[in-house]
């Protein structure tokens, strides 16, 4: 009887150990296709912000100065994607130092689109404003999907740092996300 | 696309974010989406037509007040099966803090959620208390919003992680084409100044403006406070003393249309909040009806007023600076004439239009990253799917 009782209470403990492995180990899963998801999403956006950008430069509604300036930062940032479009984007998810160019086309879309020129392009009902308005839907979008990026990531770093996930290498071999860090603040105005 | 919205607090009463779910249902609607809204509300209320009705809520304290809250396993298996029935591309969950609906939904949810704070207050005690239990699903949000910069503060310090922020929203149309009402007009020297808000509620600030009225009344005899909100209107009137309850009329529960026309038709409307407030909706409806605003000088009032400059603040609780304020902006009419022209401008921010196109690019962008999962996890080791459909049980 008593050894009974040992050996029931010694099988609802492994079996709850391996519930809880379990557990962990798809919460982690979980997160960790949250910052997949997350990537693919900024990837996405980042794009369609640098084809809305080269579109805009193309539209004839800027000066050539600030067309070539735009053109200029948007190809470099769709060259950096295709780069790396045969390979795997979230391979060791990590953001493969594009956060220089995305800096750097948010710093020439302020340039060349201060307050003033963004009324008069929203004003022309020309090419430009389809342009624009595609251009700041998809800075919006990137800002946004940073943001989600970076929470996640966080997440993950926060599940991954405790013991039993660390212990029983739950984590496998994916490698620790980062977070992506580039100035995305949108053209124009401070928002609220 | 399909969204699923999920509103924690009885929908027959009237609220924050009642209103805001509703009138974002409403907007995501007549842009040609599907939009299904899930809440606690009495069946034999009328209820709109996208509205789902998790059945009746109870009152219970949370969080410093009496909410109308649905909660117990009855809910949890209706809330199950309005989510498999709505089939949604995004379900997006308010107030998902709190024990009803909102965290139900987001046990049972294997979609992309977006979640929306509201508030700014959580009580840390009740936050950490629950926090095991709480945590691992709050992981299943892919995108968070917060109302105004106070909640998000909220969500990181308590959450940790960031929130986008995404204010509330109004149908500044709707406010600024409000037909006056001579009723509630005031006249030179004897102007009519209106308060909004529970009036037995002592955070929405009425015993403030009370007993600032004195001073207005010696001053200004002819002034009258117009009071719209439910409450005992007997015990409130017995609160006040007996000059100002002679100057005052409680107008009680007021309709969507009556509001906006009280709003439109008065001198000033004063915010005698004295907390508890993240975001002040009520200030932009004002702002957006034309009445000049005098508010509380809470963080999240100063923000909603541009930093004061879209309306006049008072030191919060200071009977004495609201007195001082309303005498002086009541002389003025011309300092009440830009105070309106600023409003104006201001609310144009918060109008619906521009709000729920942000709350779109969230929805666009967390069921992107769902889409490219859905692709990806075809080619998934048998492992990781039998991983994923447990955590499906599970979680």
């Amino acid at each position: 009887m008593n050894t009974l009782t040992w050996v029931v209470v010694a099988v609802a403990v492994v079996l709850g150990v391996a519930w809880y492995l379990s557990y962990s180990a798809a919460r982690l899963d979980r997160l960790h296709a949250r910052v997949e998801g997350a990537l693919s999403a900024l990837d996405a956006q980042l794009v369609r912000r640098a084809e809305a950008t080269l579109e805009l430069a193309n539209s004839g509604s800027l000066d050539p100065a600030s067309a070539l300036i735009l053109a200029c930062a948007a190809s470099e940032s769709l060259e950096a994607h295709n780069e790396r479009a045969g390979e795997d984007l979230l391979e060791g998810q990590h953001f493969a130092g594009r956060e220089v160019i995305e800096s750097d086309l948010t710093q020439a879309l302020h340039l060349a689109l201060p307050e003033a020129e963004l009324d008069r392009i929203r004003g022309d009902g020309a090419v430009g404003e389809a342009a624009l308005r595609r251009l700041e839907a998809a800075a919006l979008r990137v800002q946004l999907a940073r943001r989600f990026h970076n929470d996640a990531v966080t997440d993950v770093q926060r599940v991954r740092a405790k013991r039993v996930v660390r212990l029983f290498r739950l984590a496998g071999h994916a490698d620790l996300p980062q977070t992506v860090e580039f100035g995305d603040d949108l053209p124009g105005p401070a928002r609220e | 696309m399909r969204v699923g919205l999920v509103c924690p607090y009885s929908f027959d009463v009237p609220g924050g974010v009642q209103f805001h779910v509703r009138d974002l249902a409403e907007h995501l609607l007549a842009q040609g989406h599907h939009a299904s809204v899930l809440a606690p509300a009495d069946d034999d209320a009328p209820l709109p037509s996208y509205l789902v009705s998790a059945g009746r809520a109870i009152p219970v304290r949370y969080n410093g007040s009496v909410a109308r809250l649905a909660f117990g396993p009855m809910m949890a298996s209706k809330v199950g099966r309005w989510l498999e029935a709505g089939d949604f591309d995004v379900v997006h969950l308010h107030e998902p803090v709190t024990p009803s609906i909102s965290i139900l939904a987001l046990w049972a949810s294997n979609g992309p959620i977006v979640a929306t704070f509201h508030t700014s207050n959580l009580r840390s005690r009740a936050m950490q208390a629950a926090y095991p239990v709480v945590r691992p699903s709050l992981e299943k949000i892919s995108g968070r919003i917060a109302v105004s910069e106070d909640a998000r503060r909220t969500v990181t310090t308590h959450l940790g992680g960031d929130a986008v922020v995404i204010p509330n929203g109004v149908d500044v149309a709707r406010f600024a084409g409000a037909p006056l009402s001579t009723a509630w007009q005031g006249r030179p020297g004897a102007p009519t100044i209106a308060f909004l808000g529970r009036i037995d509620e002592p955070r929405k600030g009425l015993p403030v403006l009370a007993s600032a009225m004195p001073r207005v009344l010696q001053e200004l005899p002819g002034a009258r406070l117009l009071v719209a909100g439910p409450g005992d209107r007997a015990a409130a009137r017995a609160r006040m003393a007996p000059e100002v309850a002679a100057a005052s009329e409680f107008l009680g529960a007021v309709t969507d249309v009556e509001k906006a026309s009280l709003l439109a038709s008065v001198d000033l409307y004063v915010a005698p909040h004295t907390g508890g407030e993240s975001f002040g909706i009520v200030l932009v409806e004002a702002m957006a009806a034309g009445a000049p605003v005098v508010a509380s000088d809470l963080a999240a009032f100063v923000r909603v007023l541009d930093g004061g400059r879209a309306g006049a603040t008072f030191r919060n609780e200071d009977h004495d600076d609201l007195a001082s304020q309303l005498l002086r902006l009541a002389a003025d009419p011309a300092a009440r004439a830009r105070l309106t022209a600023a409003g104006s401008r201001r609310a144009q921010v918060f109008d619906w239009s521009v709000v729920a196109e942000q709350v779109m690019a969230v929805y666009d962008t967390v069921t992107h990253g769902a889409d490219e999962l859905r692709a990806e996890s075809a080619s998934d080791t048998r492992w990781t799917r039998l991983l994923r459909g447990r955590s499906r049980g599970e979680a």
